[in-house]
């Protein structure tokens, strides 16, 4: 293909990429390094504001931004360096926390909890999540045909719901006295608060998280196992090869580049987990790399964002997906470059 | 179900078309609010004037300085509260009102103007402020005195906890976030305490703060485990459920937790004045209310100013009156707002209006539930929120 | 795999089969339970004994509900409209679908089919059995609690049928753009052996890996002020991108970019390049054998990956919230706005309402495309 027809079929892709996506990541980067600030004067101003029974008036002195000829807020960028990464890492706690060998104290530090729990969770999901797949897939290619179609279809719910509605509805099942949770104080005869202890609510999140993402593996590997060799499959059984030898020899190198590519898209899904912290309301107990992110972001209440940390540490998330990354990466380099 | 709510829109038509009589409105205007059930009955009143139209977010905070700085503005006019309205204050971007209030608002209550300097800039609507709601029948029924100060709050909450006779004694909004830290600002202000020196460096390392921060962890021994999850709905709904016996809670939720559409112990609950700590009650007010954008036609702005006069005529109020703790003419405190009224009688001051308090609010936000879940003691929590209020402060150029 | 010796022990069969049910139960579980607590009232909606939310007391004693034989007809009826759409509306559909292509026949056939059973089962059967019920003793008391109060409430109080329509516009567009403009970018990626085309793919997989909340608030202040900043370009008339929905469209389609054109990239590879190839050596340029030889075999895969971009565009939270307004917001931060107000319970229950809403064009979506994920994916989509 000529270059520049290359082109014309890539072009529009490209440039809605590079518009959405390459942009603001440039100016996050830049962001991270830069600190823009208001300048600020102080003056005394009287304030009266309305109470029940009568206006309250008070003077005080107030920082208010001075504003340039067009009316707007007078602001100033100074480099910062890597000031804004090292209010986010805050590597003077590190030290102390290391030198007292502390996990407590390191625990304590926002970005380190963050990125241990963050660490935790993608880690932990992903042989839940494709294990769960793969045996929901090779039940529903063992089962009656008859079955498969409804099968299939209520396997896949848990995915295609809308996310926010999905840990929402699992919250509403476990918060206060919902019904589980109900269910559970029956059970063990005794009281349960799941949202009143870190590990919980940690618990929770990780198995709504292979609940929602496991049905996608499976369809993938279900999708996988219909095209497994029956060949090779009855080579296997003439040579006398167990069932449990067959999966192991014949299925699974057979469904390993599904296992990469699922791999590599639960990693960086799960690297930015963000919906279960909002849905459960997780963030007294555990926060994730994103959500410390967020709250950078977040507004105060007047209106004020600490948008250069924000972006140090949305830089920073970026370099912790791109070494997991990595490891299965490698492979796909070889294999591409290989072809 | 349905022949009620035809009724209900009929019932609500009549209101509406009795109170916007003689307001028709010609010139396009749009409205951002928050979503408050009193908003809606404001702009829903704005809406029959005709040629409004309205936007209701609860996120609208995050949108309204931008959309205000754009030229023309996106929207003609903006709810405001203490905090929301600092921003659009420094930016610049509020018109002020004297002129407009001059020709077409008569009808207000001078105490609803929001006054910088002698220029108004917002005309609030309503206020709320955080009061105690009880169970009559439980407190009486175990001869415990309404409670006034959060000491002896705490002393009838042990008593409660004693008998047995509700799931939890309290409910509190302590959910992790901009709840908590308002949980230890309205404390902390019973206390007497001052969250910053003259130059604006933090001072809640001291004595007050530790005693704030001893009753919250005592305070989360009397609920519900699972208080760093319970926002203002939460602890509402535990009331309503007959879970809890007593709350120190928003006034905008008084009615609903007597509803009996939603309540099962609607009729029992009642309302008083805010808990005292050492100093004043530990409760703030707030205002509510509209402002109008600088950067819009004046036709455009006396349309606003014309319909926000409207919004706020007195048969809306009469009509609305338990909704809110209306600041104009026209409202007639009921038993709902009884406890709202008794708080601001009392010495509870003012949410702050500065821009210091909304960095010192999300630094105690993120830093306070380590506490509470025992990750941390006191002493170092509260230098960790001082420091980090004080990096944050320096961020944002408030702090050299 | 008919072969005998394939053939499997009861135990492993009444295991596998075991496993498939109790998943089946945890897939299915929370969503039928959030459709049980929308039709009570807050006050059994939000029991913590399972049989009162289902049974709903509170909601029978002061609303109304269902009896043994409204239910018992209900049934009856529902049963005999899925086994029809089963075996007589697929016959049906073939019928109108002369050319084979069953896509948009399903859709609309479906559609057509959905509405008149929903007409049969919420209009004419209740208004049959409010004849009926008195007449039969305690056969016609009710016994299970409900309400449609709260579905009212949010589809016509609420005004949610805008909502619904917005986010049929953004769903639309984003599948529209995003598989045109990435159909044409993966059949050049798989076309391509050059060093750009491998490290575009790179970079790719890279944006596929980008944190959303940074980039989404990144765009708000130049999405508010664009008719300020194009001022130069188009004068007057630049138009303001904020609140606009094919602003949104374009940002999700670009979001998805990454994953539709690896997608699609994949599935062109396994179509032999021969047969393009021999296409243009009769005479086609790249783009003609493009529209002849590719498009008509590309289906399956552009399926999926549409169905892909479809979830990605309905379920977004973040960008939709932040970037639209109140006239043009979506479903989804709809019903995070009904949770986010002051809300009081009743209000809770209508969001629950609104969310089984939501979910119900997706349970049609799947039910329809079933087959073609499935195939699709085994098309060869997913072997990158």
């Amino acid at each position: 293909m000529k270059k520049k027809t290359f082109a014309i079929f890539v072009g529009p892709s490209v440039f809605m990429m590079v518009l959405f996506i390459a942009a603001p990541l440039l100016s996050v980067l830049w962001q991270s390094f830069h600190v823009t600030q208001p300048v600020y004067e102080q003056v005394e101003v009287e304030i009266c504001t309305p109470g029940l029974l009568g206006s309250v008036c008070t003077t005080e002195m107030k920082t208010r931004p001075l504003l340039n000829d067009n009316g707007k807020i007078l602001t100033e960028t100074t480099f910062v360096g890597l000031q804004s990464y090292r209010n986010v890492i805050e590597p003077d706690k590190l030290r102390t926390a290391i030198a007292r060998g502390s996990w407590r104290d390191l625990m304590n530090i926002r970005f380190w909890s963050a990125l241990r729990f963050t660490l935790v969770f993608t880690i932990l999901t992903l042989p839940l999540v494709l294990g769960t797949g793969l045996l929901i897939a090779l039940a529903v290619n063992n089962t009656l045909q008859r079955i498969k179609g409804p099968v299939i279809f209520v396997s896949l719910l848990p995915f295609i719901i809308t996310p926010v509605i999905g840990a929402l509805s699992i919250r509403w099942l476990f918060l206060g006295d919902g019904i589980l949770t109900a269910g559970l104080e029956w059970w063990l005869d005794r009281d349960i608060a799941m949202f009143a202890q870190a590990w919980t609510i940690e618990l929770m999140m990780y198995i709504y998280r292979v609940w929602h993402v496991a049905p996608f593996a499976f369809v993938v590997f279900y999708a996988g196992l219909q095209t497994v060799n029956n060949d090779a499959l009855e080579a296997a059984i003439i040579d006398g090869a167990t069932r449990w030898q067959r999966l192991r020899y014949v299925i699974i190198p057979h469904l390993m580049p599904l296992v990469i590519f699922l791999t590599l898209i639960h990693l960086m899904d799960a690297y930015r987990v963000f919906e279960e912290i909002v849905g459960f309301s997780a963030s007294a107990h555990v926060i994730s790399l994103q959500w410390l992110t967020y709250e950078f972001l977040l507004q105060d209440g007047t209106g004020a964002r600490a948008i250069s940390r924000a972006s140090a540490s949305a830089i920073l998330t970026m370099i912790g997906i791109a070494i997991l990354l990595g490891v299965p990466l490698r492979r796909v380099w070889r294999e591409q470059r290989g072809s | 179900m349905k022949p009620r709510h035809i009724l209900l829109a009929g019932a609500m038509a009549v209101a509406a078309n009795m109170a916007f009589a003689d307001c028709t409105n010609t010139v396009p205007v749009k409205t951002i609010s928050n979503a408050f059930p009193a908003y809606e009955i404001m702009t829903g009143v704005m809406a029959g004037c005709g040629n409004v139209e309205s936007e209701l977010d609860k996120d609208h905070r995050l949108k309204i300085v931008d959309a205000f700085s754009a030229n023309p503005s996106l929207y003609s006019m903006t709810s405001l509260t203490n905090s929301t309205s600092v921003p659009m204050i420094d930016a610049d971007l509020l018109r002020p009102l004297d002129d407009l209030i001059a020709a077409h608002g008569a009808s207000l209550n001078p105490h609803q103007f929001i006054e910088i300097d002698g220029k108004t800039m917002a005309i609030a609507a309503f206020a709320n402020t955080q009061h105690l709601m009880y169970r009559e029948d439980i407190l009486s029924d175990l001869g415990i005195a309404v409670p006034t100060t959060w000491d002896e709050y705490i002393a009838a909450a042990e008593k409660i906890q004693a008998a047995g006779v509700v799931d939890y004694p309290i409910g509190h909004y302590m959910k992790d976030g901009w709840n908590l830290a308002f949980v230890f600002v309205n404390h902390y202000l019973g206390e007497g305490g001052e969250f910053f020196n003259a130059d604006w460096t933090p001072s809640i390392d001291n004595e007050k703060g530790m005693a704030v921060l001893e009753r919250m962890a005592k305070l989360g021994t009397l609920m519900d485990p699972e208080y760093l999850v319970s926002d203002t709905t939460f602890v509402t709904k535990q009331m309503q459920q007959g879970k809890i016996a007593m709350a120190n809670l928003w006034a905008s939720r008084a009615g609903a937790v007597n509803d009996p559409a939603e309540s099962t112990v609607s009729g029992k609950v009642v309302m008083a004045a805010g808990l005292r700590g050492a100093e004043r009650i530990a409760s703030t007010i707030w205002w509510d209310g509209w402002a109008i954008a600088k950067n819009i036609s004046d036709e455009e702005a006396a349309a606003a100013m014309k319909l926000i006069v409207a919004s706020m005529a007195e048969d809306v109020i009469q009509a609305n009156n338990d909704d809110a703790i209306w600041l104009a003419k026209g409202f007639v405190p009921g038993d709902a707002a009884k406890g709202a009224f008794d708080t601001a009688a009392g010495d509870a001051v003012p949410y702050p209006m500065n821009k210091y308090i909304g960095s010192m609010h999300s630094a105690l936000g993120s830093g306070l539930a380590a506490f509470m879940t025992g990750d941390k003691d006191a002493a170092a929590t509260l230098a960790d929120i001082e420091a980090a209020y004080v990096s944050d402060a320096k961020e944002k150029g408030l702090l050299k | 795999m008919s072969s005998s010796a394939l053939r499997q022990p009861m135990s492993l069969k009444a295991l596998s089969n075991g496993f498939l049910a109790f998943w089946c139960f945890v897939a299915a579980f929370p969503i039928i339970w959030i459709a049980v607590m929308s039709f009570k009232t807050p006050v059994d909606a939000f029991d913590s004994n399972p049989f009162r939310v289902i049974f709903g007391p509170h909601t029978r004693a002061n609303i109304g509900g269902l009896s043994i034989i409204d239910i018992i007809l209900g049934l009856a009826l529902a049963w005999i409209l899925v086994r029809q759409a089963i075996l007589w509306l697929p016959g049906k559909v073939a019928e109108y679908s002369p050319d084979g292509r069953t896509g948009i026949p399903w859709l609309i056939g479906g559609g057509v089919y959905a509405l008149a059973s929903l007409a049969l089962l919420v209009v004419v059967l209740p208004a049959a059995l409010t004849v009926l019920n008195p007449l039969l003793g305690p056969l016609g008391t009710n016994i299970l609690g409900l309400t449609t109060g709260h579905y009212e409430a949010v589809w016509i109080d609420r005004g949610f049928t805008r909502n619904f329509a917005n986010s049929m516009i953004v769903t639309t567009g984003v599948v529209m753009v995003s598989l045109t403009v990435g159909t044409l970018a993966g059949y050049g990626l798989a076309r391509s052996d050059s060093v750009i085309a491998f490290w575009l793919l790179v970079v790719a997989l890279v944006f596929r890996a980008l944190p959303h909340s940074v980039l989404v608030s990144g765009y708000l202040p130049y999405f508010i002020t664009s008719a300020e900043w194009l001022a130069p370009i188009f004068g007057d008339g630049a138009p303001t991108f904020y609140g606009k929905p094919w602003a949104i469209i374009a940002v999700l389609v670009a979001i998805n970019q990454p994953f539709t054109i690896w997608m699609l990239r994949s599935f062109f590879l396994n179509i032999p390049a021969e047969l393009d190839e021999a296409a243009r050596v009769d005479g086609c340029s790249h783009f003609g054998a493009f529209r002849r030889v590719i498009v008509p075999v590309m289906w399956p895969g552009v399926i999926t990956t549409g169905l892909f971009s479809f979830l990605l565009a309905y379920n977004d939270f973040l960008v939709t919230s932040l970037l639209l307004d109140a006239q043009n917001m979506t479903m989804v931060p709809a019903i995070a706005n009904m949770f986010n107000r002051e809300t009081t319970a009743s209000d809770e229950v209508q969001a629950i309402a609104a969310a089984v809403s939501i979910t119900a064009p997706l349970f049609v979506l799947v039910l329809v495309f079933q087959r073609q994920i499935v195939s699709g994916l085994t098309a060869g989509a997913v072997k990158g």
